[in-house]
């Protein structure tokens, strides 16, 4: 453990820093976290997708209803449930021992969850419907 | 002074199950912020780290239970054809529509995101443990994913409270 002061404002601040061998720790490869943030992203996209094309399509809709109680809604999630569980399982052996560049793993994260919470949001994919 | 069967449901998914995930979000977010260097002592590690598993865990797993028996349990109820049912109540009158059109439609669709986003704040705490201690970049990016998580369900939440205030299922 190794202690420096840092500056803060006007006063001097002591900062401690553990090394990860203090703390037994085995420092890991990123590429486990990345591919389940990506899979969490496709999750988002697919369910985003599902949503624009249904809206779109009044025909694609029934047949996203997988139960006739829940409607469409019930294929859009499923479809991207399993869009999530599916991508991470494919992803994660891929990148288990990988290092990935943290802004290209923040970027394509970003990129994947605002495509999916745009998707979703209603006056976006009310653009889309079905005359 | 009695809860209908429908009434137990709406209750357990927005309030109980809300609650829970609240609680658990408070939870997590004050333990993951704090897991820094400066805070943390070795024999306080163990014990704090088993928490915030615990916690962010937890938080993801009530994310799935909310979800789904909102959308297959309390949402079939609420989108009944029949015109007491409260889709039929808030579309007849067009000062109530926008509840529907806006509000519902968004909140059904967009609280599937976060489940996802919670379970992979779970994964990472639980796979990387101490090395979030020490590593800044994984923490942040942690962090951030945990607060995105809590937003995509507050926003339905609170939704869905002003939609039954509206609209009550009964």
């Amino acid at each position: 453990m190794a202690t420096y002061e840092r500056r803060e404002g006007g006063t001097i601040t002591e900062e401690v820093v553990w090394t990860p061998e203090e703390l037994d720790i085995s420092t890991k490869p990123n590429g486990p976290a990345v591919a389940a943030m990506w899979a969490a992203g496709i999750g988002s996209l697919v369910l985003a997708i599902l949503v624009v094309w249904a809206e779109a399509s009044e025909g694609f809709a029934q047949d996203l209803a997988f139960q006739n109680r829940v409607g469409p809604l019930s294929g859009k999630t499923t479809i991207a449930g399993l869009a999530f569980v599916v991508s991470w399982a494919v992803l994660a052996p891929v990148f288990w021992r990988r290092n990935v560049t943290w802004s290209v793993a923040l970027a394509v994260t970003a990129v994947l969850v605002a495509a999916g919470a745009i998707g979703t949001f209603p006056k976006f994919f009310e653009l889309f419907a079905a005359d | 002074m009695e809860l209908t069967n429908r009434e137990t449901w709406t209750a357990l998914h927005g309030m109980i199950f809300g609650a829970a995930f609240l609680l658990a979000f408070a939870g997590g977010l004050a333990g993951l912020w704090s897991l820094t260097p400066a805070w943390v002592t070795r024999a306080g590690l163990r014990e704090r780290m088993l928490r915030l598993k615990v916690g962010v865990t937890s938080m993801a797993l009530i994310a799935w239970v909310t979800v789904v028996s909102g959308t297959y349990i309390v949402y079939p109820w609420y989108r009944e054809q029949s015109p007491d049912s409260p889709r039929s109540i808030l579309l007849a009158d067009p000062d109530t529509a926008q509840w529907h059109r806006f509000g519902m439609e968004w909140k059904e669709h967009v609280a599937w995101i976060s489940p996802m986003l919670a379970t992979v704040v779970a994964f990472i705490v639980v796979y990387y443990g101490n090395q979030l201690i020490v590593d800044k970049r994984l923490r942040w990016t942690a962090l951030a994913l945990f607060v995105l998580a809590f937003v995509g369900a507050a926003v339905p939440g609170l939704l869905g409270a002003f939609i039954t205030k509206a609209a009550p299922l009964q």
